[in-house]
């Protein structure tokens, strides 16, 4: 039967992936904003998880703020993302430390 | 028994795609596999019991967060090549520090499973509020207790409607927008004139 | 604890759909590798474009006027979907929830408000 630890190996597994890719592509900011929607993502199934566990609502509704949060964080980071795309014409993590103004 | 079946096809494809999401040379690719992983995720969670958060998860990210990633590395020509020039020579170590990560996580699923911290009583959290279904349960506590926390993500959405807007907006001044109170207004006489020109003078304008 | 048998259809429907998509994409390639017409070829493979070589890169950029309208989709696809436990729920929270729901409402307008003026909507 499937417990709570299955869920919580599932959300592990995600949460060092999305690690992982932070390491792996560091140059790419993209697929590290994609990186940090995977361990949102991790974080999510374990309070939906505990929240099912624990018979108390409050893990799912704290997983609606995190859902709230992480989309406006893809938002502005793409926003500043295009916007120094549009100035620098990479998007290589590298030349980030140039930024001003 | 379904059930364990379908656990373990969602939880195989969610940690499969995850992999690819940041395995695979495409950013493309990368975006459609984060779709999948969502999917999957969004099953895992219909499974235990969070029918509305699963349905969130699809609206919200495949829907429309997937679909802003999608925009951005097609708007965007990108050299993807170059920028996986680091890839080789990170993976030793970020696959170290990937195994040490999962190690600690393991073992502190293992001692929390051996029991020896009680940090609370169990069955000293709160009852669940009784409602006919999920959806509604959930509305029960997030406009009764977490009223506020609401309000806040509330605000939230503004300053990230309001950064997005202020950061990517552009004035265009060579583009001419369609005022339509503008066109309303106007009037024949304002645009017209009425003139009764002598014979050989012409007219003044 | 929610009613899993209710989520059967889905589960079946997924899987035939599933079934029925890979068949349509993998039985022609089986197909054509099996009855010999599978004969790719540099020219055959290439894009092709009015009988011309493609003009240009595919992925040509998109203009950041699409971006906007993707951010502010996703804004109110959110306010959509807290609408939902509201509506259901209405009759438990009563008149704290209803005005609670109501000064969310009035934040977001106030964005909306915002973007108009900046004229993040108008096209051309």
């Amino acid at each position: 039967m499937i417990g709570l630890e299955h869920y919580i190996v599932v959300g592990t597994v995600l949460f060092v992936l999305g690690v992982l890719g932070i390491f792996l592509n560091r140059k790419n900011v993209i697929v590290i904003l994609m990186a940090i929607e995977l361990i949102l993502l991790a974080v999510n199934i374990n309070l939906v998880a505990f929240s099912s566990f624990l018979h108390d609502l409050t893990g799912q509704i704290f997983a609606m703020f995190v859902l709230t949060v992480a989309a406006g964080e893809a938002a502005i980071g793409l926003a500043i993302l295009v916007i120094y795309f549009r100035g620098r014409g990479t998007i290589a993590v590298d030349s980030v430390d140039r930024l001003k103004g | 028994m379904i059930q364990v079946l379908a656990f373990y096809l969602f939880a195989t494809l969610a940690i499969l795609s995850a992999v690819l999401v940041i395995m695979s040379r495409n950013p493309v690719h990368s975006v459609l596999w984060l779709i999948l992983a969502f999917f999957n995720a969004a099953g895992l969670m219909v499974l235990a019991g969070a029918e509305f958060i699963a349905m969130l998860l699809v609206i919200v990210y495949v829907g429309a967060v997937a679909v802003l990633f999608l925009f951005v590395v097609m708007m965007l020509d990108i050299d993807f090549a170059e920028l996986r020039a680091g890839f080789v020579r990170n993976f030793p170590l970020g696959m170290l520090i990937a195994l040490v990560l999962l190690a600690e996580l393991v073992f502190g699923i293992g001692a929390w499973r051996a029991g020896s911290i009680d940090l609370a009583p169990a069955g000293a959290t709160e009852a669940a509020p009784m409602a006919a279904s999920n959806i509604a349960a959930i509305g029960q506590v997030l406009y009764g207790k977490y009223l506020f926390l609401f309000e806040s993500a509330g605000i939230i959405l503004l300053v990230a409607m309001v950064g997005a807007i202020v950061l990517t907006h552009r004035d265009r001044k060579d583009t001419r927008p369609q005022n339509i109170s503008k066109q309303n207004r106007r009037r024949p006489q304002d645009a017209t004139v009425n003139m009764r020109p002598e014979i050989g003078e012409g007219v003044q304008l | 604890m929610v009613d899993l048998s209710q989520y059967l259809p889905i589960l079946i429907f997924l899987g035939i759909a599933l079934a029925l998509s890979s068949l349509f994409v993998f039985l022609p390639m089986g197909v054509s590798r099996l009855t010999g017409t599978h004969n790719p070829d540099a020219e055959k493979l290439s894009e092709y474009e009015c009988g011309f070589p493609a003009f240009e890169d595919p992925r040509s950029q998109f203009d950041v006027r699409f971006y906007l309208v993707a951010i502010l989709f996703i804004i109110f696809d959110l306010e959509a979907a807290f609408l939902f436990p509201w509506a259901v729920s209405l009759d438990m929270t009563g008149w704290p929830g209803w005005i609670t729901m109501m000064v969310f409402l009035g934040e977001l307008a106030i964005g909306l408000a915002y973007a108009w003026k900046k004229g993040a909507l108008e096209w051309e």
